[in-house]
């Protein structure tokens, strides 16, 4: 690809950090889920770090990001400090929805994350409407719509579609593409090519989901037509999700086969960053039990957070 | 700030001047969309030559007016994308009917936004929306759904009576940082009364009496609260009148205190009544101030049935300022009976 040409050191690092932690996040989710101190549903990200990371790489903290269910990949990688996502499944206090959201209701503004929603497409109209914000601000940001697959068998998303190519508005829609809608395959829930769609409105992009290099490459290329132009693209990233659609276990469907070393999004952009010599196995390992540190100490920082008081009026 | 100035002081003097109700609703949304570059509106026909029935004709800020698809639901979760970036949108829809297309929007994104994410960032949205019966309109173009929303925690819900209130409250509810529903009579539009040409608060919560009497509390909101001052005239009625103008927040306290005075209490919203207003208002009393009543509380309103379309049909189902008479004639004499 060009951009193993055209990227550099620290954007490749900075990536893989990004997806590190995410991973190593949900790997400590499933040994802690089955002892019930997260009361809360989790949608885990493992198999699709790549999407969020090579998207992140191009945005800002003013540019804003409109989430769904399934949020703590994209979260993190915009910015969401770890020990807050964290503190939210904690159910404490200290968490980025103050214990108030929980797993899908993520919120942390100065990294450009003004929600999220657990009712699957309606978050894209919310981003399109962040773009318009942009424009009539005139500011320079643009937002970003990041949704799934089955998002777009929502009616909302037609319509976003439609409003954003008609006001021609700064929005970048971002389909993380796994393939499932909870455990029905694409095939059974769209008769038609996402990009297909996409395409009689904006300009589409497409990229390998469980490839960073191409995540970064397609991303880069799509935010930039957003922010030269002020008018909105579409990228569709075809991922694999190893887990259920929701909770602690791995996928078990017939219908989404699993290789998670030649899926593996972290293993391919490390292999690639040894091959290109921008690191070595010491400095990965370095990365890793970097990240591992970070995980202990939010989730100590959670232990040690207090839960919330119910509100007069919720008693 | 631009609001600041209303932080101490809501009230203009009486200049004399005389507005129709719709006139009034214009008149607010310019002056808010003047000093606030922040407010701007949008919705099926905004922008377009009739203006939304007259309510958007001939504004200052034109290009802070955006006319959209019937696309009910991305144009309401837009106005929520604007509200959490920096904008105060107005989101204008001329049936309330149309609101039920993006209740997912309203109810379970626009209601819940704040609260969901630890009152970290505010709603500033008004939903204005048209209610109410027209001309053999049917069962789609004719209902008054401000029940529905009012159940919703994080709703607020307006229902001005007149052309003063409309505007007072309508920059109440621009100028509130969360969302407010705002549902307008269309049978009010051509309404005229005084209405002060300075900027004004009418406060969202807190209600008004329209007529001093002591033998029946009145609550009737909107289009009813203006049958009744009707009834009034024509009918010489001993009612204390109050209009709620804000059916949540409730002024409840003005209701309970009429209540304690007439030990009566008859409440006419135009909506359907299961579950609805009315009954939310007569439990309320019954719960708070059972001791003062003498007789049960009732209810006027629409049958629990859709509307019809033929004019027959539609003179039987919806209340006239006489029903209202008759009803308040019942409820009051039946003390002499007793």
């Amino acid at each position: 690809m060009a951009s193993a040409d055209s990227i550099k050191r620290e954007q490749a690092l900075w990536m893989l950090r990004r997806m590190r932690v995410v991973r190593q996040l949900s790997e400590r989710i499933v040994e802690l889920y089955p002892t019930d101190v997260m009361e809360t549903p989790v949608h885990l990200c493992m198999g699709q770090e790549a999407v969020s990371a090579g998207l992140c790489c191009h945005l800002t903290d003013d540019d804003v990001m409109l989430l769904g269910h399934r949020t703590h990949g994209p979260a993190l990688s915009k910015g969401l400090p770890l020990e807050k996502l964290v503190a939210e499944l904690y159910g404490r206090t200290t968490g980025c929805s103050k214990a108030r959201g929980g797993s899908m209701h993520v919120f942390d503004m100065e990294h450009g994350l003004p929600g999220s929603s657990a009712i699957v497409g309606g978050s894209i109209a919310v981003g399109v409407g962040a773009a318009l914000s942009a424009k009539m601000r005139d500011d320079g940001t643009i937002s970003v719509s990041y949704f799934g697959d089955a998002a777009t068998n929502a009616g909302v998303f037609y319509e976003s579609l439609n409003f954003a190519a008609l006001k021609k508005l700064p929005v970048l829609f971002v389909c993380e593409n796994n393939g499932l809608s909870n455990v029905m395959p694409q095939q059974e829930h769209s008769a038609y090519e996402i990009l297909g769609i996409a395409s009689q409105f904006m300009p589409t992009y497409r990229a390998d989901g469980t490839d960073a290099l191409s995540v970064f490459s397609q991303a880069g290329a799509a935010v930039s037509h957003v922010r030269e132009t002020g008018r909105p693209a579409f990228l569709e990233c075809k991922t694999k999700r190893w887990m259920k659609h929701q909770g602690h276990e791995a996928d078990d469907l017939d219908i989404n086969p699993v290789d998670r070393q030649k899926d593996c999004p972290i293993a391919k952009l490390e292999a690639f960053v040894q091959v290109s010599g921008m690191a070595n196995a010491r400095e990965l390992r370095a990365i890793r039990d970097e990240v591992e540190q970070e995980i202990n100490a939010a989730i100590e920082f959670a232990e040690k957070s207090p839960y919330p008081q119910p509100k007069a009026q919720e008693v | 700030m631009p609001w600041s100035r209303f932080d101490s002081n809501y009230e203009v003097a009486d200049d004399g001047r005389t507005l129709s109700f719709v006139e009034a609703i214009r008149e607010a949304t310019d002056q808010a969309m003047g000093i606030d570059p922040r407010v701007f509106a949008l919705g099926l026909d905004a922008d377009d030559k009739f203006g939304v029935f007259g309510s958007m004709s001939d504004l200052s800020h034109p290009e802070r007016v955006i006319g959209t698809p019937i696309s009910e639901n991305a144009n309401t979760g837009v106005a929520l994308g604007a509200a959490l970036t920096g904008m105060r949108p107005i989101l204008i829809n001329l049936r309330n009917d149309f609101l039920l297309v993006a209740m997912d929007q309203i109810v379970n994104y626009i209601a819940k936004w704040s609260s969901m994410f630890g009152d970290q960032i505010q709603v500033p949205i008004v939903l204005r929306s048209v209610i109410g019966r027209g001309w053999g309109c049917g069962a789609q173009h004719s209902q008054s759904l401000q029940g529905l929303f009012a159940q919703i925690p994080g709703l607020k819900v307006v229902m001005p009576s007149s052309p003063y209130d409309v505007k007072g409250l309508l920059l109440s509810a621009i100028k509130d940082d969360s969302p407010v529903m705002f549902f307008e009579h269309r049978w009010l539009y051509k309404n005229t009364g005084p209405v002060p040409e300075d900027m004004y608060l009418v406060p969202i919560g807190k209600g008004n009496r329209l007529r001093e009497g002591d033998s029946l509390t009145v609550v009737a909101t909107s289009l009813a609260a203006a049958h009744t001052q009707k009834a009034c005239d024509d009918h010489d009625l001993d009612i204390d009148l109050i209009d709620p103008r804000t059916i949540k927040p409730l002024d409840t306290e003005l209701i309970l205190d009429s209540v304690q005075k007439t030990g009566r209490l008859l409440v006419i919203d135009y909506d359907f009544p299961f579950g609805g207003f009315g009954a939310e208002v007569c439990a309320m009393v019954t719960e708070q101030a059972f001791d003062a009543l003498k007789a049960p509380p009732q209810r006027l309103g629409f049958p629990d049935a859709n509307m019809p379309a033929s004019g027959p049909l539609e003179r039987a189902y919806y209340p006239t300022p006489d029903r209202i008479a008759e009803t308040v004639r019942q409820m009051v004499g039946s003390e002499l009976v007793v």
